[in-house]
């Protein structure tokens, strides 16, 4: 009895230590697989941090200048970097602007009425005219609030001018100036969020993916029976393939975050690196419960594919990654608590940008340790019933 | 090439996906519901932003000042708070993206005719709203400076406040938004959404259909069937184009009908230009199953080639010109960017193939070069 009592639980960590290294060796012999998981890791979240940016940049601007006076040319001066480039000038009148717009060689004309400068100098209240192609209706709005801004902060700024050569001074005006601090990534980095974004995004594509794949291939080879005969309980079955594959994640993602995300783009790791690791593997847990429930649905590889996507694409556009949630309706907003990925992004950013700790991010870390749970908890009974072990 | 034979295998092929019931569904029902989930929920517009603001002054001045935010409905205003830590707490919890200080003596300082400076401070850690938020703010205060102006100025001088406000005001901008007059983002999205999702769903199909057959051995049949390579990958890939296709009649059908987005251009030019899209992306997954070997690398290395770049470099979220210079490579070495041009201007600039002709050819191009590497890729003979 004794010996029994002493042997059983070394035979089970065995059984677990066999079928881990089991999966470790397939995913080894499949190379074309290992090479893109290292292209993933690495410069494709390279790629995705360097130079791309969600605001507005470079917006491309033709001037139809028909006063050709030094107001018109100071005001077109306002418009530069690193919100518009100016790219040229139009000579040949308004059909030649929206042959630009229409071909898409420019987003924005501003056309300058000849007799600006003097309708200025005389106080005659002038107008100019901008035509912006709204068809991306996000920049246009944004380019149109700049140019308003501009021409406002012109005016004003002639028109005191004005006033204090008549007045000779006009003593001290009311003024609130606004002093504006952007915190936890003061210059507004996008290398930083895009790097961190596609980091994340990396991790739950495999972590969905990878497990899901391994589970369902085991069905549709038929070598799930011969498991199924072996003294191994669904336990020791499912568990090794979500641990290699999480082993595996954890090791990208400490590759990426030391050779991409610190080495080149210099993202500050303000946060504890083990709360980080820690969050992660539960993170990856979490998804590969999901992955898992797929494969129990799903009855052949290309079916987990369809799956997978129609699974993983909202999550990831969704959950605050790509876009704002504030700009959700309720309804999604409400939707997407469900996902892991949602609270995975507020202790990410939280932790590695905010430096925040396990007494501010306790609330996500809990909901998603109970969705986790419940996925996984899930997973466990539909393979059982499946199987009838 | 043999007609018979490529019929016989597309039947092949065609009852093969119609047989698994559930891969037939999702055939259709992913690209269906991803429309109408990121329809609804990919918006890039900064709305709601929450706010709480820290007021020193209580005076009425500085409650008014407050008032501009907190009516404002670019903001969510969530209370005042009593210090400046508790804003610092707010702010790393993310319960809020954005405060104001408003500092003791900003009235005093106002009515004497001083400059009182105002703080505010914004949650960086996703630089586009944090730029839109201070757009928003910058924008406000200076509306209020203007209405500071304009009385300060009224009183010295003794005339009206419209006079000022006139003088201080000497050019106005007027703006014309074309293509989307309301600038609604749907308008703006859903075209590129077609995009995005025949960029992402034609290459599963594909990439699954061959390697499934390489994995499963079955693909040995065709080595050694008198079927030529030629004629196994038009019938292989045929019924995967054409279950495409009328996912793309869905999809139009929901952009203009379920989210109202205006078509302006020709609708056949549309259906010939997206068959050519329709084409390339699924020469994109059959040039990844030429060299995977497993389903699981197929649907890996699907999502990685398709699903990221299509988000980021074929301007759906972001133009192009926005891109630094590598970003910019990139986008113009894949198809998408080409085909969100053609999108564009079928959808929302009613303009006709004489201004995108350009994109066109690309594709075809690039459907050519992609099917042709395909081709000459695929080998009957297996290399052991």
């Amino acid at each position: 009895m004794m010996d029994e009592a002493m042997i059983r639980p070394a035979v089970w960590c065995r059984r677990l230590v066999v079928m881990t290294s089991k999966e470790f060796l397939q995913l080894a012999r499949d190379w074309m697989l290992l090479v893109f998981i290292v292209y993933a890791f690495t410069a494709d979240i390279y790629l995705a941090g360097s130079g791309v940016s969600l605001q507005l940049r470079q917006a491309v601007l033709h001037v139809l200048d028909q006063d050709g006076s030094a107001a018109s040319r100071e005001l077109i001066g306002r418009f530069q970097p690193p919100h518009f480039q100016l790219a040229g000038r139009i000579t040949e009148g308004p059909r030649e602007a929206l042959r630009l717009l229409d071909r898409g060689q420019t987003m924005v004309v501003l056309d300058i009425p000849a007799d600006f400068e003097s309708d200025l100098l005389s106080g005659i209240p002038t107008r100019i005219q901008m035509q912006i192609d709204t068809s991306n209706s996000v920049q246009g709005f944004l380019a149109s609030s700049y140019a308003q801004r501009i021409t406002a902060d012109f005016g004003t700024e002639r028109a005191m001018a004005g006033l204090r050569a008549q007045s000779g001074g006009t003593g001290s005006m009311p003024r609130i100036v606004d002093d504006h601090r952007v915190w936890f990534n003061p210059n507004q980095n996008d290398t930083w969020f895009m790097s961190i974004t596609e980091l994340l995004t990396i991790i739950t594509l495999f972590a969905v993916l990878l497990p899901a794949a391994a589970m369902v291939r085991e069905k549709e080879r038929g070598t799930v029976e011969q498991l199924l005969v072996s003294p191994l309980s669904s336990f020791q079955i499912m568990f090794p393939k979500v641990l290699s594959m999480t082993v595996v994640i954890l090791i990208g993602c400490a590759v990426s975050l030391a050779l991409v995300l610190r080495g080149m783009f210099h993202v500050p790791v303000r946060g504890s690196l083990a709360l980080f690791f820690g969050v992660t593997t539960l993170f990856v847990f979490t998804t590969a419960g999901l992955g898992l429930l797929i494969s129990t649905i799903a009855r052949n590889l290309a079916q987990v594919g369809m799956m997978t996507i129609l699974v993983f694409t909202p999550m990831l556009f969704l959950s605050g990654a790509w876009t704002p949630p504030e700009a959700m309706p309720v309804w999604m907003r409400t939707i997407m608590y469900a996902s892991p990925l949602h609270y995975f992004i507020d202790t990410g950013f939280g932790i590695l940008l905010k430096g925040a700790g396990i007494d501010i991010l306790w609330r996500e870390i809990a909901a998603m340790a109970a969705l986790g749970g419940i996925i996984f908890g899930t997973g466990m009974l539909r393979f059982r019933n499946q199987f009838g072990n | 090439m043999n007609l018979r034979r490529v019929i016989a295998v597309s039947q092949k092929e065609w009852r093969e996906i119609v047989r698994d019931r559930v891969f037939f569904a999702l055939a259709f029902l992913v690209p269906v519901s991803m429309m109408i989930l990121l329809g609804y929920g990919l918006s890039l517009d900064v709305e709601g932003i929450p706010l709480a603001v820290l007021d020193e002054d209580h005076s009425s001045a500085s409650r008014e000042y407050a008032y501009r935010f907190i009516g404002s409905r670019y903001f969510d205003f969530r209370g005042y708070v009593t210090s400046e830590h508790a804003l610092n707490v707010l702010l790393t919890e993310n319960r809020i993206r954005a405060a104001i200080v408003i500092p003791p003596e900003f009235e005093k300082r106002l009515v004497s005719g001083k400059s009182a400076a105002v703080q505010t401070l914004i949650d960086g850690t996703f630089p586009f709203r944090a730029q839109t938020t201070k757009g928003y703010i910058v924008a406000i205060n200076a509306a209020a400076n203007m209405d500071l102006l304009a009385a300060h100025l009224s009183k010295a001088f003794g005339v009206s406040q419209e006079v000022v406000r006139d003088r201080l005001q000497p050019v106005r901008l007027e703006t014309r938004y074309l293509y989307n007059q309301s600038l609604k983002s749907i308008w703006s999205l859903a075209p590129k959404l077609v995009m995005l999702i025949l960029m992402i769903s034609p290459p599963f199909l594909t990439a699954l259909g061959v390697v499934r057959e390489k994995e499963s051995g079955s693909i040995y049949n065709i080595y050694v069937s008198t079927v030529s390579r030629g004629e196994f990958l038009v019938g292989k890939l045929f019924p995967y184009v054409a279950v495409s296709m009328v996912n793309a009649g869905v999809l139009f059908v929901l952009a203009t009908a379920l989210f109202g987005a205006p078509f302006k251009g020709s609708v056949a030019t549309f259906f010939a230009a997206t068959l050519l899209y329709v084409i390339c992306t699924t020469g994109i997954g059959l040039l990844v199953s030429v060299f995977v070997r497993t389903q699981i690398a197929a649907m890996i290395v699907v999502s990685i080639i398709t699903l990221v770049p299509a988000v980021l470099y074929s301007g759906v979220l972001i133009p192009v010109f926005s891109l630094e210079t590598t970003a910019r490579m990139v986008a113009h070495i894949l198809p998408a960017m080409y085909y969100t041009n053609i999108v564009t201007s079928c959808f929302m600039k009613g303009i006709g193939i004489a201004s995108f002709w350009p994109d066109v050819v690309v594709l075809a191009g690039y459907a050519l070069l992609l099917m042709g590497l395909g081709y000459a890729l695929f080998r009957k003979r297996t290399k052991e």
